[in-house]
């Protein structure tokens, strides 16, 4: 009696002990699975568009930093460049190209990114501006090595563009009865031209990037602004036409009204 | 009021830009110059791509040069004979810079030449009228104090442009030329609008002035008249070859240029010939004095987007 009595009690413990175990352990399984979620994930370009807030949502593991990446394709982007001429005056002299480089760099992360990335992790994923440099070719017309500090001019240009910026710190993480969670926020700049774009969240640990999660997003010309571009492409003899007869009849138009304005010197 | 531009993909204050249009309007009414010198460069500032800055600029020109051409042509201010010799020898001008600028910038260094030179030009013009315009206002002053009725000017060109054939008579400017004298003109600040990539009202309306011989209300509203065609040929073939104008971007600076137009030529019929022209050189010499700044300080930024000026 007394044997199947400790029996039970030793299945009680079992039992509790497995059900605790259990129930422990789901969650932390559940956020340690990087995920990644955008919103919204479709921005139509209407009349009135000027730029979206996009919110970068997901679950992560509690103790991973998180940098949260939004990188448009590299492409060849060729650019004028002004240098002092006869030691007096600034002039356009010329061109330069600078290869393989993303129209659209935009970075977040919840520190330092020099603090919580190595530099061959840093350079191996093109994370920070220091790892561009590395990146980006930038030649003269004749195809030669460009001389100068022209990686930082062009940083210059693309800030003030508003399509290259990094910002650490600003990944917030919760920890609540949702998991382990996070949040960014990115203002998505006007100046970025449409097209499909990739959000990608990275998970670091010590020191390295262990995990990785992405989400799309669309930005779309519509309605008007979609077939004047249109038109100003496909049927650009028409457009050009439209262009000047709306502009004339403005232009008289006015005149007329403003008719009393006659008599003469 | 924010408004997304369909072609220069990017997004501009409504209210800012019709303001704009506003203010370079009026400059066009008072003056007849298209206003790109000015116009062009704040358009880039607010974030629009150089070459669909300058082919938008010429779409609402269109708009502002034929609001102030039709209130120009009802005060009995164009001269559409002279504006026509002036116009073809524009053309002509505007093909052969076009070709001059291709074999000097093949040479190198062709820029900076260029660019002095203007200025240089500019310069001497925008002098050159301010302190002619203020001795005949002086004598205007001297002369009404002593109560001799001012004679007419002497509208006559002697000396190498009256041994010129093809001698006409230019009935609304009182003027008589040999034919080739516009056409000549118009062919020389065409080469030079071409290769500074600018419209060349600022040269157009002192040589009309000075060699030509014209009043100034006439010089306004005729070279409003020759504007208005040039920017008619540049709108199309910028639209048709380089996709390059912002109909968006057009419309709202015409809803505001357009009025301007307007409300400078009114304000130009309260002026003096010789007001107005001393108040276009201090713009012409203000102008000067800008692109000598832009020249000599170091540019926030050292890179652009290919195109403008």
């Amino acid at each position: 009696m007394k044997r199947t009595s400790c029996m039970d009690s030793f299945r009680y413990m079992l039992a509790v002990a497995v059900a605790l175990f259990v129930l422990a352990a789901l969650p932390v399984s559940a956020a340690q699975t990087l995920t990644c979620a955008v919103t919204p994930d479709y921005i139509p370009i209407t009349f009135s568009y000027h730029g979206a807030q996009l919110s970068i949502t997901g679950q992560s593991a509690p103790t991973d930093d998180l940098i949260v990446s939004i990188i448009s394709k590299s492409t060849d982007t060729a650019l004028k460049y002004q240098e002092k001429v006869g030691g007096l005056v600034w002039m356009k002299k010329g061109t330069l190209e600078f290869k393989d480089a993303p129209g659209v760099y935009l970075l977040h992360s919840t520190a330092d990114l020099n603090r919580i990335l190595a530099a061959d992790e840093r350079n191996q994923h093109l994370l920070g501006y220091e790892a561009l440099r590395g990146h980006i070719l930038i030649e003269d017309s004749k195809g030669n090595p460009a001389t100068g500090n022209w990686f930082d001019e062009y940083l210059k240009f693309k800030k003030n563009e508003k399509v290259y910026d990094i910002q650490e710190g600003t990944v917030l993480r919760q920890h609540g009865v949702e998991g382990n969670t996070y949040q960014a926020k990115v203002a998505w700049p006007y100046q970025a031209p449409p097209g499909v774009y990739t959000v990608e969240v990275l998970a670091v640990r010590d020191g390295k990037v262990v995990d990785r999660a992405s989400s799309n997003f669309e930005v779309k010309s519509v309605g008007i602004t979609a077939a004047l571009s249109k038109m100003a492409f496909e049927q650009a003899g028409l457009y050009g036409i439209m262009a000047v007869v709306i502009a004339l009849l403005a232009g008289f138009a006015v005149g007329a009204i403003f008719k009393k304005g006659g008599g003469s010197h | 009021m924010y408004m997304y531009l369909p072609i220069a993909l990017t997004s501009v204050n409504a209210l800012l830009v019709m303001g704009l249009g506003l203010a370079v309007g009026l400059l066009s009414g008072l003056f007849g110059v298209g206003g790109g010198f000015l116009m062009t460069p704040l358009l880039m500032m607010i974030g629009i791509p150089p070459t669909i800055a300058a082919a938008t600029d010429a779409n609402q020109i269109v708009a502002a040069s034929a609001s102030g051409t039709f209130s120009h042509w009802r005060l009995g201010n164009v001269d559409f004979k002279m504006g026509l010799y002036l116009l073809i020898g524009g053309f002509v001008g505007g093909a052969t810079g076009v070709q001059v600028i291709k074999i000097l910038r093949a040479t190198g260094g062709a820029d900076f030449m260029i660019k002095i030179t203007y200025v240089v030009m500019l310069g001497l013009v925008g002098s050159f009228m301010f302190v002619e315009s203020l001795n005949a206002m002086r004598k205007t002053k001297k002369v009404q104090a002593a109560a001799i009725p001012a004679a007419a000017p002497k509208q006559k060109q002697g000396g190498f442009f009256a041994s010129l054939p093809m001698q006409t008579y230019f009935e609304k400017s009182g003027v008589t030329h040999s034919a080739l004298v516009p056409l000549f003109l118009g062919t020389f600040v065409g080469v030079l609008a071409a290769i500074m990539g600018v419209g060349g009202g600022f040269l157009m309306v002192p040589v009309m002035i000075y060699m030509l011989r014209m009043p100034m209300h006439v010089v306004v509203g005729t070279s409003l008249f020759q504007i208005l065609f040039t920017c008619i040929e540049v709108t199309y073939l910028q639209a048709y070859s380089n996709h390059t104008v912002d109909f968006v971007l057009a419309i709202l600076l015409l809803v505001g240029s357009v009025f301007g137009a307007q409300i400078g030529t009114k304000l130009g019929k309260k002026l003096h010939g010789e007001q107005l022209k001393i108040l276009l050189s201090i713009i012409v010499l203000a102008v000067t004095v800008k692109i000598v700044m832009e020249l000599m300080m170091e540019p926030a930024i050292l890179l652009s987007y290919a195109g403008g000026h």
